[in-house]
């Protein structure tokens, strides 16, 4: 497979399709959340999103585009390069956060219960081949 | 909100509480109000919020609190409120206490600018929870839009007079503590107070009341405050100490137990034998004040007539060297446990207004301390009080005595 250019609607289609086929519903523990991640500094200078919702586990919603993208229950923020640097597993989602790198927007204590949820969907968008 | 369930003893009415602090709102024009001390979390969220927490409350609507995040979820637990309105802080961008309140005010409220009401002051335990001043300048930077407002009065003046549920919650409070002394005098009669330690008689007396029901010794004090000995002759317990019990001193136990928020406090003395002629006379002196002073309290008098009164009492009996000035300090939920009275309108900011009227349904402690240094004995009474219209509730039943251990 060619390698797919990291929030490209083509990503976003595969990263729809790894999800849905590797995290089941009891994986995801029935989950009912969603979350808007905001890229500042792209490589073609614009912010871009990529947004993601799941309902009783199952995928509702999977997109990336410009601009800040739908309202979400939490908001990330941050640099292209720390996200880029957190799918390529080069830096953790937690050190990000903890170093002011990240920023995170919503109901912490309910984002800390959900932090394992979204390192299992990240562990499956890291599988994506993908230029950054 | 939750429905006021009339069958439950305890039940107390939190619509009414949001309602009332909401119009003091209203009433001084304030458009958000970012409660910090614990006495705030537990007249509000009526649960157990040890950890730094904030509430804040909007003009209109329910209000949110942010706590520590590793004990939000048994916040969320215990507490009315839903999920969307309990939430944690961590040490994280966006997540730190300032900056999640800030874009919860901001940005979810939607209130942009206007008068925040705060909670500053002073007390004379640590653990009230004002806001520090590092807190207040970081808040003001990141609302710079607000004008900060000292409020903390509202909460105050709405939780002055006690509710049936709290009271209820106070008497049951005071059960325990009852329970407690029983197993701390089991403890040290028949010589089993040689050896023991200070320490180990707050311990056993701890045990027997968190097996009645109670979940904290609420430690703004030491926990139980136990004094034995020189000690007694200042006239308070304060922490208990690895002192041991001695032949021909006083003991002091003063026990703390919760339930439901509600502190239970109730000081009990002994002499441990054998008693000598001057000790005992203190000690009759002191129950004799004590029991003048309880029979004194009803509302529409005030702690000036009370403070007056005792003393001509002591002054009568030769003993009035011996009374330390003060007969009560306030008392509520958890947390709140020193002011009398709500009014900052006193001649001593955040100390009891010598002439704050007692109303029905208020409690107090009713706190006595008798201190005869030179004799290396004193004494301590304390018990948690309702007003009322002609005299007042002892809520502790335990006999008021000094007896004689052998």
């Amino acid at each position: 497979m060619a390698n797919l250019v990291y929030l490209s609607p083509e990503w976003a289609e595969e990263g729809r399709r790894r999800t849905e086929a590797e995290l089941t519903p009891e994986k995801l523990h029935n989950v009912s959340s969603s979350m808007t991640n905001i890229y500042k500094n792209c490589p073609d200078g614009k912010e871009h999103y990529f947004y993601v919702a799941f309902e009783d586990g199952k995928v509702a919603g999977f997109e990336t585009g410009e601009g800040e993208g739908p309202k979400a229950e939490f908001k990330i923020i941050a640099e292209y390069e720390t996200f880029a640097k957190i799918s390529r597993a080069e830096l953790g989602a937690v050190r990000a956060l903890t170093s002011r790198k990240l920023t995170l927007r919503g109901n912490m204590a309910k984002a800390l219960r959900l932090a394992p949820l979204v390192d299992k969907l990240n562990k499956v968008l890291a599988t994506i081949p993908t230029d950054y | 909100m939750p429905e006021y369930d009339s069958n439950d003893p305890y039940a107390v009415d939190l619509e009414t509480r949001l309602i009332e602090i909401q119009a003091g709102m209203h009433a001084r024009d304030i458009d958000v109000y970012l409660g910090s001390r614990i006495r705030t979390m537990s007249f509000i969220l009526d649960a157990f919020v040890p950890w730094r927490s904030f509430i804040v409350i909007p003009a209109e609507g329910l209000p949110t609190v942010f706590t520590f995040v590793i004990d939000s979820a048994r916040l969320l637990s215990e507490t009315w409120l839903d999920e969307d309105h309990v939430r944690g802080y961590f040490g994280a961008s966006g997540a730190d206490q300032i900056e999640v309140i800030q874009y919860f005010i901001e940005e979810e409220l939607g209130i942009k600018n206007g008068r925040l009401g705060y909670e500053t002051g002073m007390a004379t335990y640590t653990a009230e929870g004002w806001m520090t001043h590092y807190e207040f300048e970081r808040y003001s930077a990141a609302l710079p839009d607000f004008e900060f407002v000292n409020a903390h009065d509202i909460v105050d003046e709405v939780s002055l007079i006690k509710d049936e549920g709290t009271i209820n919650r106070f008497r049951e409070a005071s059960r325990i503590v009852d329970e407690g002394h029983r197993a701390a005098r089991e403890a040290i009669e028949n010589g089993g107070w040689k050896g023991m330690t200070e320490t180990e008689l707050a311990g056993i007396a701890a045990l027997a009341m968190r097996r009645a029901g109670s979940v904290s010794e609420w430690n703004f004090a030491g926990l139980n405050e136990i004094s034995s000995g020189w000690r007694t002759g200042l006239g308070a317990c304060t922490p208990p100490t690895t002192k041991k019990f001695a032949a021909g001193e006083a003991l002091m136990f003063d026990l703390h137990a919760m339930f439901k928020l509600a502190l239970g406090d109730h000081s009990h003395n002994y002499l441990l034998a054998p008693a000598k002629e001057r000790q005992r006379w203190h000690a009759d002196n002191f129950v004799a004040c004590v029991q003048f002073v309880a029979d004194s309290y009803r509302a529409g008098a005030t702690p000036g007539d009370l403070i007056t009164e005792c003393g001509n009492f002591a002054e009568e009996r030769g003993c009035s060297d011996f009374i330390l000035p003060g007969v009560e300090h306030g008392i509520g939920l958890f947390g709140d446990e020193w002011r009398v009275g709500a009014s900052m309108d006193v001649p001593i900011p955040y100390w009891t207004n010598p002439d704050h009227v007692y109303q029905e349904n208020e409690m107090v402690i009713l706190a006595m301390q008798y201190a005869a240094q030179e004799d290396d004995v004193g004494f301590r009474y304390e018990n948690p009080i309702v007003i009322k219209k002609d005299g007042c509730e002892l809520t502790s039943k335990y006999p008021l005595a000094i007896e004689e251990i052998e």
